[in-house]
This record gives structure tokens, C-alpha cells and sequence, in this order.
């Protein structure tokens, strides 16, 4: 042997992981090779999959603000018959709340619902008239109706459900799953972040960080229209043929060097400019809509070139098709507090009718495909909202972190079932409360990681998605 | 100072006998190496003081010795005898742990740790565990080893590097030829290329000692200070944004090019340090002292709405210690906010006692209201006004005050004669207003007092009036330049214990106070920030020059002598060479802190001087290098790579400072975030600038930084990663920057010289500071052909990419390709 072919062996274990950023991660899921090489941290816990997947993508469809649940899912007779009168302060001590000023003279006043409430489908759920395209698959869906996190401001909460922790540092679940076992896209990336509605979620580019994982695996963020990754065309007069002859004199060039010096990185990058390459020329086909007959566009309500939601989850299902692994939809805004431009009945009318369609759409089209039983879609924002009203300009609802509704589909989920109950004013859970990490331990093992295995060791200590908490919530299961 | 905690403990011990005090502690040193770890990672999840499952906790000797249902879980002296062991051996019915069996290696520790006694360190917090814990032990200066092969030492760091080798079998590697060289310490040393005239200058210097005198030179350049004061940022966790969610500007370049001069000049670290972390505590404190203080004031300030002040001021509080023990001990500080630290002899009581020294800071918190706070969000600043635009302003501010008080009077009488103004109606403005004019002024919320200042200035022209003038003079105060620095109230905070971390459950009350594994604070000083900072760099430390020292190392090779740079407890990885870690430790203090001093020693090492080419039979003993048979090829950093391709290009704006700029960014870039960010690109000279002036948005970075690895600035960073994606391939081939970058390096290459060869050879020459080989420039010529009759044939993407001929544009595809190779963007 040579050294270039050397090198070349002792290569190809590290070559794959580096490479499983994007692509090669097949291979991966049968390694439990720990540790990225000479400059990553040791790491402690195993990759790959521990059991059998239920799951090989998920789309995590997060609405950005928090959605009211007790305008969408949650009816509460009660709460209504009670609209108006003050909460009893006893449920306010030692609770913290968002804009705590704005009650803390007068406690709050509950508030009914002006939205009608009806049960659907043959599993009888209930969902408001806020969302009548999603109340017609709710058979394929399964509720969480007490969901519980820990933050009550936007940019801890939406950081602690994608990390786990309500600072910045830690990897998002998708950096997770990316490092934990790879993805089957040969010219994508593992994890792809989508982005609709008037902004951007707060915290930015942390909610799809690697953190101290590998930077490989942090979230892709696609930009709407044109090309989807920056730096994706080639500079003006070097398409085609020239940007072609371009990067093979790079790769023969680079060849050159690897086989005198024999350093396996030189091998990695080009391994990282053949994909690049590839990356390229698939991504036009990637946004093409033309192929997509126009049943399934009027399905979405998509249209080619918009920024919009419907316009991404028609993506995301073609980016699932191409076998990325986890892709993140954040639409915004559901912070419907009251005051202009959030206000519980047109302003949250506007947020529903931009995503109801695109979500019934995405269920049904994956469903008619045979994806949806490969594929768990998830449907929730950072936290929820008070059953207490809110005066603002209007009256609206502040952040309520006790317990929320989010739902599932698909994936190896139970569809058309409700999991956990909440008091008569939906304040907080009386049975089966599901803690952020539930959800996170749950996403984990659909696709067929343990939490508690995929561990990362930094600064001395073994981390996971979950912290230290964290159970699968098994009813969910299918 | 820690020699004699040490002695004190061996006295107590010599209670039973001088040897068995010895045996005693080195039992312990190997229950602390060997052992807790085992246990903290593999039982205590479940076998601990709160969970007890099966009624066992392994969380002390006694509990171990008391066992669970099934009795004892240890029997000193008689490893076969114990129900752990048999558990852990897998040779009886219970087999522990579930999650999968421990290594040999542990379960062999096990063992020999049972067999000697089964010694077990002190809780955290007691000095006894110091000696257990090799990077608390004081500092040595070792004397260098012999070895074999003496003449290839050039000083003691050689030394210490070759016996190792040598008693594993293998030579270090020939010195890097000179064209190597001048590239890997000009780009080491200050970031940029050589020219080719430096680097034929270098190569043809005959003199002795030409490689002294290149480092030499290369220290004394400005841009050393900017290529070793962004390390020191990443670890500063400098951004030019606040953060958070709504991560609106702040001003602290200053602080940055405080560190760019500090460095330069040659700032001994004591003071480097001690400027940073209390200059504004420092007698009679100089406007730069005040800068450095920007250090600790890089820490995150949340904007957003409906926020508790109090609990994002002490989650910067928790970060100035998270980042005190990163930047200078090592340590995982941190770990012990909620809880005594699992692995280190760190308490959870002095992890609030270093958060007291830094809990005085007159910043934003608990104690301002809303609308105070939000005026004073970015307090305490140093201002850098000009006299009369300072008493112009105040003037201003004045007078904006009698205007608000006249507001205030104004709303007063409105709302008291609000009835008759506006009889009750249906107009809903007017009904809110009588709504709100009805609460007790002390508790309106600040929302009420909002929407009612909207309704009056919509309909009531007076009040209009006033509020326009109010605003018309805020527009007239004039700019004044402020940076962020520490300031510490006049009382200090109330500091007390978080109970599980939480900062709205009090514990017991705390005073500043340093680690009790470490030397105590002298007696008599002060217990502020400037007691502690001259506590990180009095004498007796042990960690802060071992830390700085590893991490000057970690530059130079890739690798610290400690892998884990940011973890020197028990977690951490031990040293490779923990001799030539003390040595350099050792010296570093000696030659009183001078940092110049220890690059040039590096640096004229025969160690650091080794050609880095790949070696299958040094990689057959040590695959990952950590006893350097040879150097490390190292990708430059994300700034880095784009300052080589300014160099190559001929295009950079070599200024020193100032604020940051805007470099052109793929469109869109920006708008991922809450806040959509403009960025307009710079013209001109700003254009050009070094990667590191490139100003950085937390929540939205410049991709061509974040591709690369550049930190996103949420917290310290000690060690970046070096990655090799498709994305960095996509950036270097594609970006509008390499484009602009590309055509000037070819039209530079096109000056040079006129034949194909030769234009092929200076392009080598600026690019990777070498001739090409023959099969390079064979390749090249070919792709040169190639490239000019494709050009030929297509007159729009000439016209495309902006030259008159096709030859012309054929190299800018050449230039293209030679600031993609894998070399170029490498440190050989």
C-alpha cells in the first residue's frame, strides 16, 4: 500500500460520519462508532438505532406563537359558563406568567370561547370551526391535550421544545436525530428547516442549531422560492458544462495533493464538492412543482413561487420523499394576545386559514402515497394560552405553560384517540400530563433511538436531548 | 499555598501512621480518577440519595457498605465477595448496569479499587479531594528528560515531546520545507498570506537563523493581535447583537479592539486578565480600563416583550461564571448551579459564591420596572462624547423631562374632566380611556398606560402637541458613541443560594468566595471582582496557567496536551504530556506572564517546525497524533479562509478596527429570524475587511461564518470545530464574495506575467506559496484550454462574467479553482 491508499483505509470509518451530514447515514445506522475523530469530543452514549424505527422522517409543523387551544381543541362548558369572573387568586400563587404586570393589580377575568365546537369523524374528536379542513382527518390524528413545558417567554420555550433546554448550547431535535442516525438523502440535507407567515420564530437560527454536536448536523434553513440553499447556483457564466469542468479540475487537483500527502481530510473534501455538485443539479428538480399534477397543488392550495405554508408542506413531503430525515415547517404568528394584529377573532381567522388547508392536505397526500405510515407529523407551538383573557386593544389570551394541545400523525402513533384530560377550565391537567421531553422521548423512539442512549459528552458530561427527564408516552403509541 | 492544605491533610491521616496515610491517599487519587467516575456515569442514575432504587445508594462508603434488599454492595479488601462486583461481572443472577455492561477496564478498577480498601474522596467542596485531581495539584517546573536523540532539540518543549516518542517506538517527522513554513506561521501567527516576495525572501535568506527572524517579524505585525485576539473572542463570547429573540445592536467594538491592542502590545496576562474581569474596579480606572470590562459584558440582553428583568439578569450573571470557569480554571462551573457538581469538588454553595462577585453589576433586573428597564436596557455604558454634544444632550434631556411632567399634568386634568369632554357614548376609544382613568394611577399596568396615551394623542390636540415636541427633541439630541462596560452598585445585591437552581426559591444567604480546592483569597483582599481576578492570576493558581497554556498549544497543533481544553476535572481527558504542560505552565509564569514569549518558544520548537504530511507508521501506534510524530494539517477558520482569499486577491483593507462592516451575504441570509435584518452591503474599503470585522447577529450570523464553524456567540467557546461539509464546498465555489474575490486574483495573476506557465506558476506562488508540480500545472493548463474555447463559443456568459476575452475569462475560472483546492483553505 501506498500512503494515499492508507490514508484511504483509515479513512473510510471517519469519512462516513463526516459525510453522513448530508448523505451516506445508511451507513451509520448500523455503526456504533463513537466519536467524529481527531477533533470531536469523545462521545459516550451509542448512535444508530436501538430498536426497531416505527418512523423513517418525521415533519414537525411548529406554529410559531402558540395557538390558542381553547379557540381550536378545547372546549370547555365551563370555562364559558364562567366567562367573566375573576380567577381565583389561589391558582394564581406561585404560578409566573408572560406580561405578569398586566395582572398583577387585578387578577384576571376568565374567558369563554366565541368560536362553536363540534365533534368529527368516526372517533367523534373535538375541533372548532377555526380549522374545518383539519376536523375532516381527524381519524388520522392523535390529540395531547396536556402538554406542559417549563418557559412562558417565545424564545425559551420555542428553545426548550427543539433542545430540551430553555437556554442556548444545546442541539435541537433535529440535530439529534441527524447525529443519532444519519438520513437516506444522498444529495440533501439530513435536517431541513421551512419558514412562512409574516416572520421569522423567535430565536432564530438557535432553534435549529447543532450546539456542540458536530456543526454537520444542524438544521438547513430553505429559503422560499428560487433556490432553496444559499450559495446553490453557480456564479453568473458558469453554469452547466463550465461550473462542471470547473469542480473536476478542483476534485483532480485535490486528488493530487491527497496522494502525496495521504491526510484522509483531503479525501473528505472531495467527497464534499462530488456532493456539493450533485446538490446542485438536484435542487432545481427539488422546487419544481410542474411535476406535481394539479389535484395535489389545489390539494395544498400551493402556488409555485409564493412564500407560503402550503407551498412548504408540499415541499417538506417531497423532501421526505428524497429521504431527508427531519423537517421543521415554522409558520407564524399565534400570539393572539389582543392587541393589533392579535386578536382572537380575525387575526387568529388569518393564521387558521393560511395552514388548515396545507394541513389536511399534507396528512391526506402522504396517506394516498403510503408515506404516512413511515412518516410522524407533528402539530404544536412553545407553549399555549390562558384560559384567563388578556386586555389589550382587544381581549386575547397571555402564554399559559400548563397545558396545551398538540397533536400526531402517522409514524407508528395511534390515531383518533385524545391522551390526557384537563380541569373544567382547562388550567391545568388532571390526568396523564405530558412534559416537553415526553414529546421529545416519544419522537426519539419512533425512530428508533432511546433517549436516554444517544448521549453526547461535553465539558465533562453526558447530554441528551431530554436532560434528565423524559418518558415515552406509550398511549400514543400504535 | 495548596501544598500546605495538602500537608494539613496528611497530618489529620498521620493520626494512624506516616504509610498508611499515604496508602490513604493514593486510594483516594484513584477512587477520584478511576472510579467516581464510573459510579457518577453508570450507577448513581439510579443508585443515588434521592432514588435508592432497589434501596441501594452508591453515593457514599457508608451507603456502599450498608447496601440495599439485597445486602452490602461492597466488601473492602475482598473484591470476590462483593454483590457489586458480582453485578457489574455479570457471574451471578443480577446483572448490573441494564443499560449495557461497563468495560473491562472499569469493572478491572472496580476491583483493584475494592481489593485496596475501597477508599472513598471527600464530598465536594473538601480540599482533600484536590490532591486527587492531577490539574489541582500546584504547579512543577519538571526538569526537560534525556533522550536519544539530543541534537534534535531545540528547547526543553522538544524534549518533552521526543522522549515520549521515543519510548513509543517512533522519530518525529523533518523539519516542514521553508515554503511550508512561512505559510503555516504567517497564517498561524497573523491570519494572512505571505506574498510571494516575502516568501522568496524567506527562502532565499542564507543567514542563520531566518526562521527566528521570520517569527520575529511576524509578532511584531498588527494583525498577530487580530489573528490571536478573535481566540480570545470566541472564548469572550463577543457579538455586535443582544440576542435573545428580538436581538436588537449594542456597541462593543471597542472592547474587541481593546483586545486586538492589548494583545499587540504585549499586555501581560495577569493584567489581560485582571482589565477584563475588574478594570472598572482598579484605582483611578482609565477609559481603557473601563473598555476591557466589556468582557463580561458581552452576555446576552433579552429584549422581548412581557419578560422577568430578573430572570435574564441572573442567567448573564450564571454566564460570567459558566465563562470564568471556561476562559480561565477549566472547570465546569456550571454543573453546579442546581446541584453539587457530580464529578468535581465543586459545591453548589460556591458556585453562588463566584455568582455573588458578579451579582453587583448596576444592569437591567428585578428592581427596575418595565418602562424604567426598558430605558435603561443596555446600562452601564461608557460614554465617548465630545463636552458640548454631552451638555447638549443632558440640556435636551431636560427639557424633554419639563415636557413629560407638563404631559403627565395635562393627562391629569383630561382624564378628570373626561366625563364632560366626552359623555358616556359608544365610541370605544373614549369608554377604554374612562376604563382606564378609572384605576388608581399606582396600579395601572404599563399597557393600560400605553393605550391610553394612544387614545389621547389621537384625540386630544394638546396633548398631541406636547408628545410631537417631545419627539421632535429626542431627534435633536445628538449621537453619542458609548460602549458596554461593568459597573458595580453603590450596595451590593443580596446574594443567596437558588434552591435547585431557581432562582424564585431563596436558599441560604451567600458571600463572594472563591473554590475551596484552589488557594483561598489572601487575607485582606477585597472580596469583589478585583479580589477574584487577581485571584485567577495570583501565583498559587494552578489552573489558569495550565488552561492558557493548553489553549495557546491547541492553536498551534489542533489539539491541546489536554484533548478536552474546556474540562480539566475529572471528566476531562488527562494530559498527553503532563510534564510539558507544567514546563510551560511553569515558565509562563515565570517570565511574568508574557505571552510573546511563550509563542516564540512554541514556535522555534523543532516539534512545531515537523513537516505534516500523513504517516501510516506513526498512525499504526497513535492514529489520532496526540505525541506528534508530525504536524497537524489544520482548515483555517471560517475568518480565516475568507482573509486568504482577500491576501490572494490583492483586495484587503488591512485597518485595525473600528466598527464593524458589512461584507456582501447571500440575499436572504438574514431573514430567518424574528426580526428580518437588512444588510446593506458595504462599498469601499469596508468591503474588503478581515472575516473578523464582519459584524455578527446572534440570531441570524453571516452564513460564510457560521458555515465554517465561527461560534454563534451564546456562550464561551474554547475550542471550535472544523467540519467539511457540502454546504462550505456550495460557499466556496458559489458565493458572490469568492466571485469578486476570483476575478481579482485572476486579474492579478494576468498583470504578473504573460505566458501560460508562468501566470500558472504565480498563481501557485500567491496561492499556496509554492510552484506548482509538474502534474498541477499540466492539469491547470488543461482546464485553461478547456475553459477559453468554452468562452469562445458562448459570448453571454463571457459578457457574464465580465471580461473581453475568452482567455481573460478562462482565468478567473482558473482563479476559482485555485481558492477552492483543499490546500488553499488548509494550514500545512
Amino acid at each position: 500500500m501506498n500512503t494515499a491508499e492508507q490514508g484511504l483505509a483509515r479513512r473510510t470509518r471517519r469519512q462516513l460520519f463526516q459525510d453522513c451530514g448530508v448523505g451516506v447515514g445508511k451507513l451509520a445506522l448500523t455503526s456504533l462508532f463513537v466519536g467524529d475523530g481527531l477533533f470531536a469530543a469523545p462521545a459516550a452514549g451509542t448512535r444508530g438505532m436501538h430498536h426497531a424505527p416505527r418512523a423513517k422522517n418525521v415533519i414537525y409543523l411548529f406554529m410559531a406563537g402558540a395557538p390558542s387551544q381553547f379557540e381550536l381543541f378545547e372546549p370547555k362548558p365551563e370555562l364559558q359558563k364562567l366567562s367573566g369572573q375573576a380567577l381565583p387568586p389561589s391558582m394564581l400563587e406561585g404560578k409566573r406568567f408572560a406580561f405578569m404586570e398586566s395582572f398583577a393589580n387585578r387578577p384576571p377575568k376568565l374567558l369563554g370561547t366565541r368560536r362553536k365546537f363540534a365533534r368529527h369523524g368516526q372517533s367523534g374528536r373535538w375541533v372548532s370551526e377555526c380549522l374545518p379542513h383539519t376536523a375532516q382527518v381527524v381519524d388520522d390524528l392523535a390529540f395531547v391535550r396536556t402538554v406542559r413545558t417549563e418557559n412562558f417567554n417565545h424564545a425559551p420555550a420555542k428553545i426548550f421544545m427543539n433542545t430540551g433546554a430553555p437556554f442556548f448550547g444545546r442541539p435541537s431535535m433535529g440535530s439529534w436525530v441527524s447525529y443519532g442516525i444519519g438520513s437516506e438523502a444522498k444529495d440533501l440535507p439530513n435536517f431541513v428547516v421551512l419558514q412562512s407567515g409574516p416572520r421569522g420564530p423567535r430565536g432564530g437560527a438557535m432553534n435549529w442549531a447543532s450546539g456542540f454536536l458536530p456543526t454537520e448536523h444542524q438544521g438547513i434553513p430553505f429559503l422560499p422560492g428560487g433556490a432553496p440553499i444559499l450559495n446553490m447556483s453557480s456564479p453568473g457564466g458558469f453554469q452547466g458544462q463550465r461550473q462542471k469542468a470547473t469542480v473536476d479540475a478542483i476534485l483532480d487537483l485535490n486528488r493530487m495533493n491527497m496522494e502525496r500527502i495521504g491526510d484522509p481530510e483531503i479525501g473528505t473534501r472531495i467527497a464534499a464538492y462530488e456532493m456539493a455538485h450533485r446538490m446542485q443539479t438536484s435542487g432545481p428538480e427539488l422546487i419544481d412543482f410542474s411535476t406535481e399534477s394539479q389535484a395535489t397543488l389545489d390539494l395544498y392550495g400551493a402556488k409555485p413561487g409564493e412564500k407560503s405554508f402550503a407551498n412548504n408542506c408540499l415541499l417538506a413531503r417531497r423532501l421526505v420523499e428524497r429521504g431527508v430525515r427531519f423537517v421543521q415547517l415554522y409558520h407564524s404568528s399565534w400570539d393572539h394576545h389582543g392587541g393589533p394584529g392579535e386578536s382572537l377573532d380575525k387575526d387568529l381567522d388569518e393564521v387558521c386559514l393560511s395552514a388548515d388547508q396545507a394541513c389536511k392536505a399534507l396528512i391526506t397526500d402522504l396517506k394516498q402515497r403510503g408515506m404516512l405510515d413511515d412518516t410522524l407529523v407533528v402539530w404544536g407551538g412553545e407553549f399555549g394560552r390562558t384560559p384567563m383573557g388578556e386586555v389589550r386593544d382587544t381581549v386575547g389570551r397571555n402564554h399559559h405553560i400548563d397545558a396545551f394541545t398538540m397533536w400526531f400523525a402517522g409514524g407508528g402513533t395511534k390515531a383518533g384517540q385524545d391522551i390526557g384530560e384537563t380541569d373544567e377550565i382547562g388550567f391545568q391537567a388532571t390526568e396523564d400530563p405530558v412534559h416537553v421531553h415526553d414529546i421529545q422521548a416519544t419522537i426519539l423512539h419512533l425512530l428508533g433511538i432511546d433517549h436516554t442512549k444517544l448521549t453526547f459528552r461535553f465539558r465533562g458530561r453526558d447530554f441528551r436531548l431530554t436532560d434528565v427527564g423524559g418518558h415515552v408516552i406509550d398511549p400514543l403509541l400504535a | 499555598m495548596l501544598e500546605a492544605v495538602y500537608r494539613r491533610i496528611v497530618l489529620v491521616v498521620a493520626l494512624f501512621s506516616a504509610s498508611s496515610a499515604a496508602a490513604q491517599s493514593d486510594g483516594i487519587r484513584f477512587f477520584e480518577e478511576k472510579v467516581r467516575p464510573v459510579l457518577a456515569t453508570r450507577c448513581q442514575s439510579c443508585h443515588s440519595e434521592a432514588l435508592q432504587t432497589s434501596g441501594l445508594s452508591l453515593a457514599s462508603r457508608e451507603s456502599a457498605l450498608r447496601g440495599g434488599g439485597r445486602g452490602p454492595a461492597i466488601a473492602p479488601g475482598s473484591p470476590d465477595e462483593s454483590l457489586l462486583i458480582e453485578a457489574i461481572e455479570h457471574s451471578g443472577a443480577l446483572r448490573m448496569p441494564p443499560t449495557g455492561a461497563l468495560a473491562d477496564s472499569e469493572i478491572e478498577a472496580l476491583r483493584t479499587w475494592i481489593r485496596d480498601g475501597a477508599a472513598w474522596g471527600g464530598p465536594p467542596g473538601d480540599p482533600e479531594a484536590a490532591v486527587a485531581l492531577w490539574s489541582l495539584r500546584p504547579v512543577r517546573r519538571p526538569e526537560s528528560p534525556d533522550v536519544d536523540r539530543p541534537g534534535w532539540v531545540r528547547n526543553p518543549i522538544d524534549a518533552f515531546v521526543l522522549s515520549k516518542l521515543e519510548s513509543e517506538g517512533l522519530e518525529p517527522s523533518p523539519q516542514a520545507d521553508r515554503r511550508t513554513l512561512i505559510r503555516r506561521v504567517s497564517l498561524d501567527l497573523t491570519g494572512l498570506l505571505p506574498s510571494p516576495a516575502e516568501v522568496r525572501a524567506f527562502v532565499n535568506d542564507n543567514e542563520p537563523g531566518a526562521y527566528g527572524r521570520l517569527v520575529e517579524r511576524l509578532l511584531e505585525s498588527p494583525h498577530y493581535g487580530e489573528r490571536w485576539g478573535r481566540h480570545w473572542l470566541d472564548i469572550a463570547r463577543y457579538a455586535d447583537t443582544n440576542g435573545y429573540s428580538i436581538d436588537g445592536d449594542r456597541s462593543i467594538w471597542r472592547y474587541r479592539d481593546w483586545v486586538i491592542k492589548a494583545l499587540n502590545d504585549n499586555m501581560p496576562f495577569d493584567r489581560f486578565v485582571i482589565e477584563q474581569v475588574a478594570g472598572d474596579l482598579l484605582p483611578d480606572a482609565t477609559d481603557d480600563q473601563l473598555i476591557a470590562t466589556g468582557f463580561h459584558r458581552n452576555t446576552m440582553i433579552n429584549q422581548e416583550g412581557g419578560i422577568d428583568f430578573e430572570q435574564y439578569r441572573v442567567d448573564a450573571v450564571v454566564d460570567r461564571v459558566r465563562t470564568t470557569g471556561a476562559a480561565f480554571l477549566g472547570l465546569t462551573l456550571a454543573c453546579a448551579r442546581c446541584h453539587d457538581h457530580k464529578f468535581d469538588p465543586i459545591s453548589q454553595r460556591e458556585f453562588f459564591q463566584m455568582y455573588s462577585f458578579f451579582n453587583n453589576v448596576d444592569e437591567l433586573g428585578g428592581n427596575l420596572s418595565e418602562g424604567v428597564g426598558r430605558s435603561r436596557m443596555m446600562e452601564p455604558i461608557l460614554e465617548f462624547g465630545e463636552p458640548e454634544a454631552l451638555a447638549k444632550r443632558d440640556r435636551l434631556r431636560a427639557q424633554i423631562e419639563s415636557k413629560e411632567t407638563a404631559l403627565v399634568e395635562l393627562r391629569r386634568q383630561l382624564e378628570a374632566a373626561w366625563d364632560e369632554r366626552h359623555p358616556p357614548g359608544d365610541i370605544e376609544d373614549f369608554e377604554r380611556a374612562r376604563e382606564i382613568a378609572a384605576i388608581p394611577e399606582a396600579e395601572r399596568s404599563n399597557l393600560h398606560v400605553n393605550v391610553l396615551d394612544r387614545i389621547l394623542y389621537e384625540h386630544e390636540p394638546e396633548y398631541k402637541e406636547i408628545k410631537d415636541r417631545i419627539r421632535e427633541l429626542q431627534k435633536e439630541i445628538p449621537r453619542i458613541e458609548w460602549t458596554l462596560v461593568m459597573r458595580d452598585l453603590p450596595e451590593p445585591r443580596d446574594s443567596y443560594l437558588h434552591v435547585q437552581g431557581d432562582f424564585t426559591r431563596r436558599g441560604e444567604d451567600i458571600e463572594p468566595g472563591t473554590l475551596a480546592v484552589l488557594p483561598p483569597l489572601p487575607e485582606g483582599a477585597p472580596r469583589d471582582r478585583l479580589g477574584l481576578a487577581r485571584w485567577l492570576v495570583s501565583e498559587e493558581n494552578p489552573l489558569t496557567p495550565r488552561v492558557t497554556m493548553n489553549r495557546v498549544w491547541q492553536r498551534y497543533f489542533g489539539l491541546g496536551i489536554v484533548e478536552t481544553e474546556n474540562d480539566f476535572g475529572s471528566q476531562g481527558t488527562l494530559p498527553s504530556h503532563p510534564e510539558l504542560l507544567d514546563w510551560m505552565a511553569a515558565e509562563f509564569v515565570r517570565r511574568d506572564w508574557n505571552l510573546k514569549d511563550m509563542h516564540r518558544l512554541i514556535l522555534n520548537s523543532a516539534t512545531y517546525r515537523q513537516a505534516s504530511a500523513y504517516r501510516a507508521d506513526a498512525a499504526e501506534v497513535d492514529p489520532t497524533n496526540r505525541l506528534l510524530a508530525r504536524q497537524n494539517r489544520l482548515r483555517l477558520e471560517a475568518e480565516i479562509i475568507r482573509d486568504a482569499a482577500l491576501t490572494a486577491a490583492g483586495l484587503l483593507t488591512p485597518a485595525v478596527g473600528g466598527p464593524s462592516v458589512y461584507p456582501p451575504q447571500p440575499a436572504g441570509a438574514g431573514q430567518f429570524t424574528q426580526v428580518d435584518r437588512k444588510w446593506k452591503a458595504d462599498d469601499g474599503p469596508n468591503r474588503f475587511r478581515r472575516g473578523m470585522y464582519t459584524y455578527f447577529i446572534r440570531s441570524a450570523a453571516h452564513p460564510g461564518l457560521v458555515l465554517f464553524d465561527a461560534p454563534n456567540a451564546q456562550e464561551s467557546v474554547t475550542r471550535r470545530n472544523r467540519s467539511n461539509t457540502p454546504l462550505q464546498a456550495l460557499t466556496l465555489l458559489n458565493d458572490e464574495a469568492q466571485s469578486e474575490f476570483a476575478g481579482a486574483l485572476a486579474g492579478r495573476v494576468r498583470d504578473h506575467a504573460a505566458g501560460i506557465e508562468d501566470r500558472i506558476d504565480y498563481a501557485f506562488e500567491v496561492c499556496l506559496a509554492r510552484p506548482p508540480r509538474r502534474d498541477e500545472r499540466d492539469r491547470m493548463a488543461e482546464f485553461l484550454a478547456l475553459m477559453t474555447d468554452e468562452f469562445a463559443t458562448d459570448a453571454d456568459a463571457l459578457q457574464t462574467v465580465g471580461e473581453d476575452s475568452p482567455a481573460a475569462a478562462a482565468w478567473t475560472a482558473a482563479a476559482r479553482v485555485m481558492i477552492n483546492l483543499d490546500e488553499f483553505v488548509t494550514r500545512q
